[in-house]
């Protein structure tokens, strides 16, 4: 219905271009309203209607001094709103020269014709003249209260080393007539002389992974990489430490003897001769049955028994503690059985007499005599049992041969084998296989099996290049707090 | 009894060994980079003999290096370019942080970068040893270059890495170096010899990703930012050594005959010229034109013996190989759509034929599908409706077969519709008393020039005819065989008998003396397994124990293999039956 007093500015000259847009719809001015009885409602409570008023009417009890202090009642009413509007008024008065229903048409719209030239000089009224501002407390506050005038900025009114300055000024002027620069000028002189702006800038380097970089013979005579230091004294070079460190020579082995391709069977080819790729089928069930074994196994660990304990076994673990009592006293009946006969302490072997010391000896020498008569009389006999020792011989020397053999084979074994580089095993992805339904009948059907990546992967970790890792775990610092935003609640039936 | 006392611990294995976490910290480094150094320059974890010894008397799985490989990577330059790089990114991180543009721009124009020149020159002294190497750096470039060029890793590298390997291959073109193919399930397996070492790669089937999620691709890029350094300086001599201009310019003719213009549909122009080298229809240009030398005939000494059978052998070694290389010379090739075109347009040319395919198909494409001269067209589907007269229509598995077989196999197998011979791989050897599968078989007659082909089909057709008296036939075939060998067994018996009666009968009087007959070739026979049986007479216990086991073990092999031949037999009978029996029903 009424403007709000928020929108008053614009009624102003200055807010003309804010009202051209709305010229058309401008609402009643609250001046035309005065007349009429509906004036009340230009003040915010006058616009909530007859029921707000009632409100305000009804408002705290009269019985107390409080109630009469404040300026309410209807009366009071009445001399708000007669307020506003004189304030409404002044401010019109103040802001657009006069009310703005008294003022012509011209004077408040225009008509827009688009941008209108600048040459057309605005017709300008004088601004009503404002008070003398006070200055701000504030800023009244924060003048400097010393008497003492602040010390003044020498640099602003002198330079440093100006007469020094000004001498060499006047020193290289006077050079200059002669023909001679300071040392700067002179080099940006020959500079331009030489016909240039400075050193060319290289154009920057391809990277080592650029798809346009250069490459170049890395083994020929003459490369690039050797180039800074061909010809120059090795010594000098060593001593310097600008000669690459030797490459110690172990490492040129490979870590394996395995090929780095490793072809994959003729069981394995996109339309494979049926005796292979049975084969093929039979070595990946074999790993495959492996693989299940295990699995069953690790679960058969952790299979819960599923009888529940029966109640004699409840009841004797119930009276684990209370029968202790007749097992103690049998203890104690085998402690004095102990008692009565203890074991007979071995007695202490004193010094030996010289006659058993002499007897011992002698009883030495004939047993070494008997064992040397014995091991004489072996070797005459082992004349006579000659093929019976080289039979013996044969065999342990066979014997021998399977051994080094084995140890052979085990130890070509090992060096095929990946080693343990770390606290993972090596694991072999088993062989790629399409079932006989799967195989194609064309290339063109062919669908692939198994990844060239993943290959390539595991045939450097074979091959001892990379240990075996598992991906790192990603473990969260923080607890992760829900929080449910009221706009966008979920809404639950 | 003075002395210190030794401590445990500082001398022996436990000294020479030194643990992943304390080189890292040795090296000042971040895991990642320490891990990158290490596969760059090439040093590799070591198992200890005595893990016990070497991790101070704890049993914990660790990753051990060599004290001394560390103190190598000390050396290193790379190393202090990783510490830049760490300090760099913490500025930049800084600079973005406070919303510095400006540092941000410098610092990104001076960020450290690094070259792995040096470190292939040290890795391979001479350019054999990086020959000899290749085989990984040709397998991960093949495979990085068919990535898909979002994520995972940079799309420089993928780049870089098709370059690379579209070099490669242009290479193996104009030196017809390639040996062997072979179509696996996993992907294709390539064997070249260049410069006498025997390459081997695999590549992947082109869009045959599933991204698998056990590969460490941080690694796998580490690898490959090594392998594409090193690809590159042995394409560079490679190039060299053919006389060919690197980096490779498509020869002149080839290019007017490309026309520029047909390029733009398809790749902007900064692309598009190694998309036409990665067409590997044109050949390469020559930094030198190439003078048609008159072959350069080897000098002929006089040899005696051994060396002159050897020389023999190594001059046929030779032809075939020459003849080998010029397998598809002057055959024309069109490739329909469906087949698979680089691996086929890489193979055919290699061996000298010319290739094209559908304008629409892929750039380079040189002749038209109703060019006259064509003959033969790689097909892939069941038929074709309109088939052009005077060219072969074949399935693709021909063209890898025949460049395995060193021929060009009969066209009859490989029809358009038809039931493939199974791909046999070119890797497999068998040796002797080896099983060897029927189609080997069928192969290595061809190789030597039989024609083992026309006989089955004649049976085949004979069996067809007369589907009922299938049985009485193999019968009779049965029969056939062993009348022969019960009249070859006659013979040698009224041999055996003649030479008996001439050693028996004593001569009572003189007659007319009669010509001997003597089988030269059966006496030499005798001569050696007489020889044979007296050595092993001979031999000491020990001895013949060994070569016991080694003929059992022949004849167990041997055993082996005559069950899987019945099996196979078995088989196909079974195979044949069922057909029978398809036929008779559809004919019912």
């Amino acid at each position: 219905m009424a403007a709000p007093s928020s929108s008053r500015p614009f009624c102003r000259r200055g807010g003309r271009k804010l009202l051209q847009g709305v010229s058309g719809s401008f609402p009643p001015l609250p001046h035309e309203m005065a007349a009429a009885e509906e004036f009340l409602a230009f003040n915010p409570a006058g616009r909530a209607g007859p029921a707000a008023a009632s409100r305000r009417r009804c408002r705290g009890p009269r019985n107390r001094k409080k109630g009469w202090k404040r300026w309410s009642g209807p009366e009071a009413r009445l001399g708000r709103e007669i307020g506003d509007f004189l304030e409404d008024v002044g401010l019109q008065e103040r802001a657009a020269g006069g009310l703005i229903s008294e003022q012509p048409n011209e004077d408040l719209f225009f008509l827009d014709t688009g941008s209108a030239p600048k040459s057309q000089p605005l017709k300008k009224k004088k601004p009503p003249k404002k008070p003398p501002q006070k200055p701000l407390h504030v800023d009244l506050v924060l003048q400097p209260l010393s008497k003492v005038p602040p010390p003044k900025n020498i640099c602003a009114y002198q330079t440093p080393n100006g007469r020094k300055e000004r001498r060499r000024r006047q020193f290289w002027e006077k050079k200059a007539e002669i023909g001679e620069f300071p040392r700067a000028e002179r080099r940006l002189r020959a500079r331009l002389a030489r016909g240039g702006g400075g050193t060319p800038q290289k154009p920057p380097e391809l990277g080592r992974s650029d798809p346009q970089r250069p490459f170049y013979d890395i083994w020929g005579e003459h490369n690039p990489l050797d180039a800074p230091l061909a010809g120059q004294d090795p010594w000098y070079l060593q001593q310097t430490k600008r000669l690459r460190v030797q490459r110690p020579p172990r490492l040129q082995a490979k870590p394996s003897p395995l090929p780095p391709v490793e072809v994959i069977g003729q069981g394995g080819s996109y339309n494979p001769p049926f005796q292979d790729h049975q084969e093929l089928l039979l070595r990946a069930l074999e790993v495959e049955t492996r693989r299940r074994r295990e699995e069953e196994k690790v679960e058969r660990r952790l299979k819960v028994t599923e009888e529940p304990p029966s109640q004699e076994a409840v009841l004797r673990e119930q009276l684990q503690g209370l029968l202790e009592e007749e097992e103690e006293e049998e203890e104690r009946d085998e402690d004095r059985e102990e008692e009565q006969n203890p074991p007979r302490k071995r007695e202490q072997p004193g010094r030996k007499t010289e006659k058993q010391r002499r007897r011992e000896k002698e009883q030495r020498e004939k047993a070494g005599a008997r064992a040397r008569a014995r091991l004489a009389l072996q070797r005459r006999q082992g004349l006579f049992r000659l093929r019976a020792l080289r039979r013996a011989l044969r065999l342990r020397d066979a014997e021998l041969q399977r051994r080094r053999r084995l140890r052979e084979r085990q130890r070509r074994l090992r060096e095929t084998a990946p080693k343990r580089l770390g606290p993972l095993r090596y694991e072999d992805a088993g062989p790629e296989v399409q079932l006989s339904e799967e195989l194609a009948e064309s290339l063109r059907r062919l669908r692939p099996e198994g990844s060239v990546l993943r290959d390539r992967f595991k045939s450097l970790q074979r091959r001892n290049m990379i240990e075996p890792r598992e991906r790192a775990k990603f473990r969260r610092r923080f607890r992760v707090k829900l929080v449910e935003k009221r706009s966008f609640r979920a809404i639950t039936l | 009894m003075g002395g210190l006392e030794k401590k445990k611990y500082e001398r022996g294995a436990a000294t020479n060994y030194i643990t992943r976490n304390r080189a890292r910290k040795k090296l000042q480094l971040s895991l990642p980079d320490f891990r990158r150094l290490c596969i760059l320059k090439g040093i590799y974890p070591h198992e200890p003999k005595h893990k016990k010894k070497v991790n101070k008397g704890s049993t914990a799985p660790r990753t051990f290096y060599l004290l001394k490989d560390i103190k190598f990577l000390l050396h290193e330059p790379i190393v202090s370019k990783f510490r830049e790089y760490k300090v760099f990114v913490r500025k930049l991180r800084k600079a973005y942080g406070k919303s510095e543009w400006g540092t941000v721009e410098r610092l990104k124009d001076n960020k450290p970068t690094y070259k792995l020149d040096h470190i292939v020159k040290e890795r391979y002294p001479t350019f054999v040893d990086a020959l000899r190497d290749l085989d990984d750096a040709l397998s991960m470039c093949f495979l990085f270059s068919t990535f898909p060029r979002t994520g995972k890793c940079h799309v420089q590298t993928i780049q870089l890495c098709r370059r690379l390997a579209v070099e490669f291959q242009n290479y193996v073109i104009a030196s017809r170096s390639l040996r062997k193919v072979f179509l696996s399930i996993k992907g294709i397996y390539y064997q070249a010899e260049v410069l006498g070492q025997t390459i081997t790669w695999i590549t992947p089937y082109a869009f045959a990703h599933d991204h698998p999620t056990d590969v460490d691709y941080r690694v796998m890029a580490t690898f490959t930012e090594f392998y594409t350094t090193l690809l590159g300086f042995v394409n560079f001599r490679l190039y060299h050594s053919l006389n060919l201009l690197y980096p490779p310019k498509i020869d002149s003719q080839a290019a007017d005959e490309l026309k520029p213009a047909e390029g733009k549909e398809y790749a902007m122009d900064s692309e598009s010229y190694l998309e036409r080298l990665s067409a590997l229809s044109a050949s390469l240009a020559r930094a030198v034109a190439p003078t048609h030398e008159d072959e350069v005939e080897v000098d002929e000494f006089p040899v005696e013996g051994e060396t002159a059978e050897l020389m023999d052998a190594k001059k046929k070694e030779q032809e075939a190989l020459e003849k080998h290389k010029k397998l598809f010379e002057g055959l024309r090739f069109f490739l329909n759509r469906e087949v698979p075109r680089e691996p086929l347009a890489f193979v055919i040319r290699c061996f000298g034929g010319q290739v094209s395919w559908d304008k629409s198909l892929c750039i380079g494409a040189t002749y038209d599908a109703t060019d006259p001269s064509i003959t033969h067209h790689i097909i892939d589907r069941p038929r074709l409706d309109k088939q052009v007269v005077g060219r072969y229509y074949l399935q693709p598995q021909w063209v890898f077969d025949s460049v395995n077989a060193k021929l060009c196999l009969p066209v009859a197998d490989y029809f358009p519709g038809v039931l493939l011979p199974p791909h046999l791989s070119p890797f497999v050897t068998e040796k002797e008393g080896d099983y060897v599968p029927p189609e080997k078989l069928k192969l290595l007659a061809l190789q030597r020039g039989e024609n083992p082909e026309e006989e089955s089909e004649e049976e085949e057709e004979e069996e067809e005819e007369e589907d009922d008296n299938d049985k009485e036939e193999e019968e009779e075939e049965d029969e056939s065989e062993k009348e022969e060998e019960m009249k070859l067994q006659k013979m040698e018996e009224q041999k055996m008998e003649e030479q008996k009666t001439q050693s028996k009968v004593l001569p009572v009087k003189v007659t007319a003396g009669k010509v001997r007959l003597e089988d030269k070739q059966r006496l030499e026979q005798e001569q050696q397994s007489e020889e044979k049986r007296l050595a092993i007479m001979m031999m000491k216990k020990r001895e013949k124990y060994l070569y016991k086991k080694i003929m059992f073990g022949k004849k167990r092999k041997i055993r082996e293999a005559n069950k899987l031949a019945e099996k196979r037999k078995a088989h196909d009978a079974a195979l044949k039956e069922q057909k029978k029996k398809n036929k008779k029903a559809r004919q019912a």
